[in-house]
């Protein structure tokens, strides 16, 4: 199913749940897996001097400074390389979205594991950093292969999967996490559970909306995810469509602990909201920090038909 | 300061009279809790008054299972009660140095605290809650951490448990089906 994986790291323990996911998938598939860390940020265009992304010191970079953080990658997934078989370390210096985008292309990957954060968060401090995710954000949304984010030790993980979430707005990139959730849950024999949440609220901003005009809009949304996605379903009868109406980040949140889900898919959301204005992103952000099981972000085509 | 008192029936007290009607003025009130106060006073709080419950989008879905939960002995040995603190933290790097001021609301055992996210919602209404200290952070440094007293209004009380309540959500169940 992933015959490349690649594992973005801060190689930090703040990893180690999105790791044992990598790891374990990377055994599950029998993949090529890169363990791959960016650990400096260029001072400027083609300079020696880089600063430390843990640290934040200008330091002169080397093949021997790269050498150590590789070194010390190894040494903080010891337990999961000691297991693993085909497998690369990789750490480069750049910028970390630019540089994981980059590997993912020149890779040729079938799909990008990592954390939702790159440093050790409070929940509480999450809403005032957007350090929550600006990294993954960026890899989220133009990764052209579908990107697993874990934020939380996975209890199931891909071996034991029985319950696939799939939250749709109907955009083209959902069509997308559509294929991936469907081939996903094909492979491995789950339920899949197709769900869109009715932001009533957005739609009209100020109008009092009467129950029956909830009820129609429910119907049409039942009515558009038929005619979009039953028709691929070929022969894969095990689903159920729920349409619930509210804030779309929490009814999938509630969707997914009543279906007791052990994977959500959704395409990073397509009504977009600048990262700088917004401290929590998109749907796609607040499902990623608040889930209990991972969640794939994927917006393209490109993997998810050899997926 | 204005003060309101949080009871463990789940009542407010302003001025030592029970609010009934309009609780959201007292929202900026400091905030004082009664020493038998437990997580379920809050829910019950919440349930005595929905106007506050409309503060974050979580909690109608933690009233039901507030409501689904058994009346009494929801309690963990994991946790010895529950606080609410308050964190002033100076961050150097990685971006601009800044300063943030937020609310958690954590699991304590000994002198340490703990994250609440991973215990099961039934196994805290029971346990106490407490109001902590103002915690003075800088540049993420764990050895310059500088303790104060402080005081909580109504909003931060609401907010702090809501927000951490909104990233609680128990383990999946490994459900094999197939």
């Amino acid at each position: 199913m992933f015959d490349k994986i690649l594992f973005a790291t801060t190689a930090s323990p703040i990893c180690k749940d999105a790791a044992d996911v990598a790891f374990d998938l990377a055994k599950k598939y029998d993949s090529q897996l890169t363990v791959f860390h960016v650990f400096a940020l260029p001072t400027h265009g083609f300079s020696q001097f880089a600063e430390d992304l843990k640290t934040g010191q200008k330091v002169e970079h080397d093949d021997e400074w790269a050498k150590r953080v590789t070194e010390e990658m190894r040494s903080t997934f010891a337990d999961n390389l000691a297991e693993a078989e085909n497998y690369e370390v990789e750490a480069v210096v750049g910028a970390p979205h630019r540089e994981i985008l980059r590997a993912a292309r020149a890779k040729d990957i079938d799909l990008i594991v990592m954390g939702s954060h790159t440093r050790q968060e409070d929940t509480a401090a999450t809403r005032f950093r957007s350090v929550v995710g600006n990294t993954m954000q960026k890899v989220a949304k133009a990764a052209r292969c579908p990107v697993l984010i874990v934020s939380r030790p996975c209890q199931t993980c891909w071996w034991y999967f029985s319950n696939i979430v799939f939250g749709t707005d109907f955009s083209k990139a959902s069509h997308s996490a559509f294929k991936f959730a469907l081939n996903t849950a094909r492979q491995i024999g789950c339920k899949l559970y197709l769900f869109h949440a009715c932001d009533i609220g957005a739609t009209d901003p100020g109008k009092v909306r009467t129950q029956a005009d909830i009820e129609e809009k429910v119907k049409e949304a039942r009515k558009k995810m038929e005619e979009l996605y039953l028709p691929e379903l070929e022969g894969f009868d095990n689903y159920e469509i729920d349409i619930w109406e509210g804030t779309p980040y929490v009814e999938i949140l509630k969707y997914a602990r009543d279906k007791q889900a052990d994977l959500v898919v959704m395409a990073h959301h397509t009504r977009e909201i600048d990262p700088e204005k917004a401290v929590l992103g998109s749907t796609v952000e607040q499902v990623v920090l608040r889930s209990a099981c991972p969640v794939a972000s994927v917006n393209r085509p490109d993997k998810v038909a050899a997926s | 300061m204005n003060t309101v008192t949080l009871k463990r029936d789940g009542s407010i007290l302003s001025d030592e009279k029970t609010v009934e009607t309009d609780p959201l003025v007292c929202l900026s009130y400091q905030v004082d809790l009664n020493e038998d106060y437990i997580l379920r006073s809050f829910f019950r709080m919440l349930e005595k008054h929905s106007l506050l419950a409309k503060l974050n989008v979580f909690f109608p879905s933690y009233m039901e299972q507030y409501l689904a939960c058994p009346d009494d002995n929801c309690k963990t040995e994991n946790i010895d009660h529950l606080e609410l603190r308050k964190t002033v933290e100076m961050i150097g790097f990685p971006g601009e140095p800044r300063l943030e001021i937020y609310n958690s609301f954590q699991g304590i055992r000994g002198d340490e605290s703990c994250e609440i996210r991973s215990l099961q919602f039934d196994s805290l209404l029971d346990m106490p809650v407490k109001l902590g200290k103002l915690k003075h952070m800088v540049f993420g440094d764990k050895v310059d951490i500088f303790e104060f007293d402080t005081v909580f209004t109504l909003f931060e009380f609401i907010d702090g448990i809501a927000w951490e309540l909104s990233f609680h959500v128990a383990p999946t169940e490994c459900a094999l089906r197939r």
